[in-house]
């Protein structure tokens, strides 16, 4: 009752501004002419926080009264175009109200949003993506246990999509911090079997009752508790974190714009929960 | 390749229970520990020699684990195991899975997807992992974590066409077929390579003017003409010859502007596996005016016939009749209705054409005919046990009410049928499991699925002498393969409309269905204590 209310006066508020806003009819472009412009985006932020933190929260994480537009969550709104006539016209049915912001300031808080929601392929990522790629497959040797587009190895992660799917913050955090979290199904582990065979590799799935192995050869191993006399799981993953110290900072560039380019299909984050209910 | 190839083999002979990679040889063993093809063998027998679960001991089944298919509504493929790893599928979805505990080991999701059902079950060769997609396509996947290998168009997605059947992995190469003829889109077959995906021959289901079998289509009816492959052919590595059943001719319901036999819908044709040119045809129903697609499996049985051994092909069709062919010459031999409600035809000519009845045919006001366009057998795979020498299938009973239209044909994936039918009030559909001397077809028993009056799932048949069977009620049975008594039943509480399989891993068999959105695996109750993981952090 209480938060119906509130919604209502901010609404009521909010719409007697929109009254005297001029009603522009839309955008002149689906996409952002202002693209992603640090600058656009940086004066985005600024006027994000002016007028949209109250109901989406600062920096678009978490809101009380509006959805959190740059957490990992799935976007009702997702083309540029939809954001900026959402920010005009409000949402009828809700309470997101129109504002009577320049056409420039709009796309200036869509650009801040996109920016929120961006993956490694969005950010402009300064290098040589070609001689990146050389790195890749030589003497970064990530082709050894990453595959991208069919080719390279099966005890990491497939990459063929890294760009569409992850921050360049996270690619970069891989490459060179420590104690990253080990995603599913790549954590290392060692077993002894029964018969007193040590075998070592990746768990791809594990509970009380059996341990599903990729082995050091690449192959899977199926085992129930019976079967194992010891488990052992490493703290952390098999991923090197030092790329920033064996490759040249221009090389350790390079490799990042290779792999911020690597986009078979775009997808917004997600939780994983989410995901689930939506099936 | 080869230096991998070598190491591979190095892992191999270090590690004995290691999975191994899947080889052609492998494939014409087709051990009975493995379920490497959608049918189980390249005769498509659907019968294993595993018995450790048989006749005396078939009530002790009880089920291992469950897996629930998010998103899945009514699973129809058959799930195939290498060494205990179980590999399923719905539409754009590949899952591994532990053979013995139902754990997931990898999910593999197409995307963009476009949907659309069913998906009727993957291939494997060597570490790859096959699966064909509702945009047409041929997927290959890294089998060991489902990484996306390539991908092959089979077909065009925007002019209607979609890939639902499993592929079937020759020696080197995979043959995948198309759908749906209902929108009048022209079937084909087409080989690809397994290794690179390149596409290596493909065959036309519909002849053009001029070709043999051309003067068969009045007009420019050949253009619009159906003949889709929607389910997994069957092989004879000796002959190195395909066997793919082709379905119905579009506009399925009105045969006024398409004059003709209407080549090579509802027929069965041997197909040469290295170049794709057809041997022989033979066609089951000229001029089908009822959606009786002949995709049916072909199960080829080398058996003796009037004094001679012979290679057989035999297939129950959709049409009514059971039908004995030789796989050599695609001579007709024998052919008799394996249900009683058929009225449309008063039996088969020496060469195997039916003697039509006049007017059983749509109408504008509706004819009734029998058995109903549902089929008197549809995509549940029959099974042949050598052992007892029967073969068995899923039969239904039952009449439909066949109306016509005029139709034009719409590009892009609309429907093209000329209107459809409903199943007659009068003579409602009512599932059999029927069990046929092979070379006569000859009723030995049957079993009737007392409420099921839909699709039901395929069969399963066993050297332990059990058939297995299941059915829209959900029901999930096991039968004695000689006398069709009942031995075992579980209620799987959704409708099954899948075909089930068998495998074993280090020394246990398990029955694997799918049930609605659930795979449930069934083996032999074990009196054992439970044990856990003595963990080391």
């Amino acid at each position: 009752m209480r938060f119906q209310a509130i919604q209502c006066a901010v609404a009521g508020a909010l719409f007697v501004s929109a009254l005297l806003a001029q009603r522009n009819a839309g955008p002149a472009s689906e996409a952002n002419p202002l693209g992603h412009d640090p600058q656009a985006v940086a004066q985005g932020h600024e006027l994000y926080n002016h007028n949209c933190t109250v109901c989406h929260g600062l920096n678009g994480a978490a809101g009380d009264r509006g959805p959190a537009l740059g957490a990992g969550r799935s976007h009702v709104i997702r083309t540029d175009k939809a954001l900026f006539e959402a920010i005009q016209n409000g949402i009828p049915g809700t309470a997101m109200p129109p504002f009577s912001l320049p056409a420039t300031d709009i796309w200036k808080v869509v650009a801040y949003i996109r920016s929120l929601r961006a993956t490694a392929s969005d950010a402009f990522v300064p290098g040589d993506a070609a001689r990146g790629e050389q790195i890749f497959w030589g003497q970064g040797r990530c082709g050894n246990c990453h595959m991208i587009r069919g080719r390279g190895g099966i005890s990491g992660p497939d990459l063929s999509n890294v760009g569409g799917e992850r921050t360049l913050e996270s690619i970069r955090d891989s490459l060179t911090k420590p104690k990253q979290p080990i995603p599913g199904g790549y954590q290392p582990v060692e077993v002894v079997t029964a018969d007193g065979r040590r075998l070592s590799g990746i768990a791809k799935n594990d509970n009380n009752f059996s341990l599903q192995l990729l082995d050091s050869h690449d192959r899977l191993q199926l085992f129930t508790a019976g079967e194992l006399r010891q488990v052992l799981y490493a703290k952390q993953s098999l991923m090197p974190s030092n790329y920033d110290r064996v490759l040249k900072p221009s090389e350790f560039q390079d490799l990042l714009a290779f792999l911020s380019r690597q986009v078979v299909h775009k997808v917004e984050r997600r939780r994983r929960s989410e995901e689930d209910d939506e099936q | 390749m080869n230096g991998y190839a070598a190491s591979l083999c190095l892992a191999g002979a270090l590690l004995s229970s290691a999975a191994a990679q899947v080889t052609y040889q492998d494939l014409l063993k087709a051990d009975p520990a493995n379920w490497l093809t959608y049918s189980g063998s390249y005769n498509s027998q659907r019968h294993s020699l595993l018995k450790q679960i048989n006749t005396a001991n078939a009530r002790a089944l009880v089920p291992k684990w469950i897996y629930h298919v998010p998103g899945a509504g009514r699973l129809e493929s058959v799930p195939l195991v290498v060494d205990g790893v179980m590999y399923l599928s719905q539409p754009n979805e590949v899952f591994a899975l532990d053979g013995r505990t139902g754990r997931l080991i990898w999910q593999h999701r197409r995307e963009p997807a476009m949907r659309r059902g069913p998906n009727r079950g993957v291939a494997v060769l060597g570490n790859r992992v096959y699966y064909t997609t509702p945009d047409a396509y041929l997927v290959a996947l890294d089998a060991r974590t489902g990484s996306l290998l390539w991908q092959s168009k089979i077909a065009e997605a925007k002019e209607g066409y979609w890939a639902p059947a499993a592929p079937l992995v020759l020696n080197r190469k995979i043959i995948t077929g198309v759908a749906p003829g209902d929108y009048g889109m022209n079937g084909l077959l087409a080989a690809f390579d397994a290794s690179t995906g390149e596409r290596l021959w493909r065959w036309n289901a519909i002849p053009r003017p001029g070709e043999p079998g051309g003067d068969t289509w009045a007009g420019d009816s050949w253009k619009t003409a159906g003949g889709d492959t929607w389910l997994t052919g069957s092989y004879d590595p000796e002959l190195n010859v395909i066997y793919w059943g082709i379905g119905n001719p579009a506009p399925d319901f009105n045969g006024d502007l398409r004059k003709g036999d209407n080549l090579y819908t509802e027929c069965m044709v041997a197909l040469d596996a290295d170049t794709g040119k057809m041997k022989w045809y033979f066609q089951f129903t000229p001029h089908d005016l009822l959606d009786w697609d002949a995709v049916e499996i072909p199960v080829l049985v080398d058996a003796e016939y009037q004094g001679r051994r012979r290679k057989l092909l035999i297939q129950a069709n959709r049409n009514g009749f059971y039908y004995v062919l030789d796989r050599v010459t695609g001579q007709f031999l024998h052919g008799t209705p394996f249900v009683h409600s058929v009225n449309w035809a008063k039996g088969l000519t020496p060469e195997g054409r039916p003697i039509l009845v006049p007017g059983v045919e749509p109408s504008l006001q509706g004819t009734k005919v029998c058995p109903s366009t549902s089929g008197a057998t549809n995509w549940m795979s029959p099974a042949y046990n050598p052992d007892t020498g029967l073969f068995y299938v899923a039969a239904l009973e039952g009449c439909g009410i066949n109306t016509k239209s005029y139709e034009e044909f719409r590009p892009g994936g609309f429907p093209f049928d000329a209107t459809g039918y409903i199943e007659s009030p009068q003579e409602p559909r009512q599932l059999y499991v029927r069990a046929l001397e092979l070379t006569t077809g000859k009723l030995v028993w049957e079993f009737k699925q007392i409420g099921s009056r839909a699709y039901g799932a395929g069969l399963l048949s066993t050297a332990g002498g059990l058939i297995f069977a299941g059915c829209d009620q959900g029901i999930f049975t096991a039968l004695d393969a000689r006398s069709g008594k009942p031995l075992w039943h579980f209620n799987t509480g959704q409708a099954i409309s899948a075909s089930p399989m068998t495998y074993s891993f280090k020394g246990r068999q398990y029955v694997a269905v799918e049930a609605g959105s659930n795979v449930i695996v069934f083996g032999l109750f074990e009196d054992s204590e439970e044990s856990t993981f003595g963990r080391t952090q």
